[in-house]
């Protein structure tokens, strides 16, 4: 008994080292940064960095006048919200399909939907900006919609696939001897059946939205359409240099929302990022 | 009233799935008929490009101007030192980066996931991913370059003499690169780890504890075997998150000391939007195209297929 207690003792020291130290790995650069975003321009590239500095709104002041941060910031939440509409209208119509049906050629469907997931932004570059540029739609806030919708589209059916397999058969089964049609059974039973998952996907899906950077930056090249994402790319402002009080508080402006939405869904956080391989 | 009707007319039996006043034909393109949507906004995206790219890659492209060489993109690329460079970068870099990300995730996952602080862990923890990756770049490309306070921190602690100069060096560049990675990623993995852990059953780890065994024998031997499909999952999409690179390279190195931290994302970035080079950047695609198609179809497909119930 003794030696079980003394091994306890000494495991949660080291436990507490462990976990402590990675929290300030974590969260020091964070806090730092912050105080990025409110001190002058001329207290954040010195030869000597400066831990105490001087509070300023400077940067508050320069996106709210000198920068249409308003405009990025609708960019952001139109694109985004678009794209996860158009995700939740083709996904969930798939993932009932892949979960609920027995037809041919289900599992190769299915891991070819997967597999879009795996394509390099990279690789599609190229052709997608001739395609837009063709289509006219550079500098486009629907062309980015219609980007994070692709983006997303697989990660989104795969999530509400794995929520739906869960349903219990009889559910369906009891629907359907009382006369309810299939597209009946999927908004009346289904859909309310498996709305954590669908609200779980929506939420993974805006925050890679939102995180989206290639293609952003090559859609998006003037700052009519610019998103939080290129416009903090873009607050490399020339002969200015990087104006970086400014781009901390516009990721601070971002991150809120976002931290916010993952802790509503905490719980079936690592379900989504697994695509539902992970029933935690 | 219906169902009695339906079993009298299939001789007493109920039918579990009573076929509608409808076709059996269309009963049967039914799935497909769901599934068209999605398939064809996904061919879309993926095979229009892919045979978009296989075929620009045929030719040199100067704005306007078409010029069909045939396979010489290829060749060019074959012979091209910068090629193989950054592909050997996105090697290097995503390994170590990968690896390191995996072993603290998973040493901090061990130590969590019996805390009953768990939940508060796992916030602080997840911070760093939930800021936008470009911002993340910038946090550590002021931390390392341009604010030396990483220089700053390391002369305190008397690991180094004088300012370093991240940049200058091949291994410390892409460091810088590896250490931003790091720390944004490893909550991805310490998230699914966690969970994987915590639905584990307890009975098994008490038992195994009420015989004597030790907590890191126990985790050892027992839990991690247990979660280990679920841990190749993680590990897999990760790994392949990891092989697109590019927002970090984009803000803080572009690439240098001399392309030594170049990935193959950036290559083709550089190779179509700098140098407009697009038929070369499109073979490049179509070669990086061709080793994630066989990828998926090993790896992953396997991974996904052992870690599914």
């Amino acid at each position: 008994m003794a030696r079980t207690r003394k091994t306890r003792g000494e495991s949660l020291i080291l436990r507490y080292l462990v976990l402590g130290s990675w929290a300030l790995v974590c969260g020091l650069p964070i806090l730092w940064f912050l105080t990025i975003g409110f001190r002058p321009r001329t207290e954040i590239i010195t030869p000597q960095p400066i831990y105490w500095p001087t509070f300023s709104l400077d940067a508050w002041h320069l996106l709210v006048s000198d920068w249409p941060i308003a405009r990025y910031l609708r960019n952001s939440l139109v694109a985004v919200a678009g794209s996860v509409v158009i995700d939740l209208v083709l996904a969930i119509p798939a993932a009932f399909a892949l979960s609920r049906y027995e037809f041919k050629g289900r599992e190769n469907i299915g891991f070819y939907i997967l597999s879009t997931r795996m394509m390099a932004p990279a690789i599609v570059a190229v052709p997608i900006f001739f395609l837009f540029k063709t289509m006219g739609l550079l500098d486009s806030v629907w062309a980015l919609m219609l980007i994070y919708a692709a983006i997303n589209l697989s990660l989104v059916t795969w999530i509400i696939r794995s929520y739906m397999m869960d349903i219990p058969k009889e559910l369906e089964d009891a629907a359907r001897t009382d006369g309810a049609s299939d597209l009946r059974i999927l908004w009346e039973i289904i859909i309310p059946a498996c709305l954590p998952g669908i609200i779980t996907a929506a939420v993974i899906a805006a925050i890679f939205a939102i995180n989206e950077f290639l293609f952003t930056l090559l859609i998006a090249s003037t700052s009519r359409a610019y998103t939080m994402s290129v416009a903090l790319a873009n607050f490399t402002g020339g002969s200015d240099g990087v104006i970086y009080n400014a781009i901390a508080l516009v990721s601070f402006i971002a991150f809120v929302p976002i931290l916010i939405l993952v802790i509503l869904i905490q719980k079936h956080l690592s379900r989504g990022l697994t695509m539902g391989a992970v029933k935690g | 009233m219906v169902t009695d009707a339906r079993s009298v007319r299939s001789g007493g039996v109920a039918q579990a799935v009573p076929l509608r006043r409808r076709s059996p034909r269309l009963r049967a393109a039914f799935p497909y008929l769901l599934l068209t949507p999605a398939m064809l906004y996904l061919l879309a995206i993926t095979l229009y490009p892919g045979l978009f790219a296989i075929y620009q890659s045929l030719f040199v492209v100067r704005f306007t101007s078409w010029e069909w060489v045939g396979l010489d993109n290829y060749a060019k690329l074959m012979g091209d030192r910068e090629f193989w460079a950054a592909l050997g970068n996105t090697a290097i870099i995503g390994s170590i980066s990968l690896f390191v990300q995996t072993v603290i995730a998973m040493t901090l996952a061990y130590f969590a996931y019996r805390d009953p602080f768990v939940k508060g862990w796992r916030i602080v923890f997840l911070m760093p991913m939930l800021f936008m990756p470009s911002a993340v770049a910038f946090i550590w490309k002021l931390a390392f370059n341009d604010g030396r306070v990483i220089s700053d921190l390391l002369m305190t602690l008397g690991v180094v003499d004088r300012n370093v100069d991240w940049l200058a060096s091949i291994p410390l560049a892409r460091l810088t690169l590896i250490v931003a990675d790091v720390w944004q990623w490893t909550p991805f993995l310490f998230i699914i780890f966690v969970a994987a852990l915590q639905s584990l059953d307890q009975e098994i780890e008490e038992a195994a504890r009420l015989d004597g065994a030790s907590w890191p024998a126990i985790f050892w031997n027992i839990s991690l075997p247990m979660i280990w499909p679920i841990v190749v999952v993680a590990i897999t999409l990760r790994g392949i998150d990891i092989t697109t690179m590019f927002t970090n390279v984009y803000i803080m190195t572009q690439g240098s000391p001399g392309g030594a931290t170049e990935t193959m994302s950036y290559f083709i970035y550089r190779q179509g939007f700098r140098m407009f080079n697009f038929g070369y950047a499109s073979a490049a695609s179509v070669l990086m195209l061709v080793i994630t198609v066989v990828i998926a179809q090993t790896v992953v497909k396997r991974a996904f297929r052992s870690g599914k119930a």
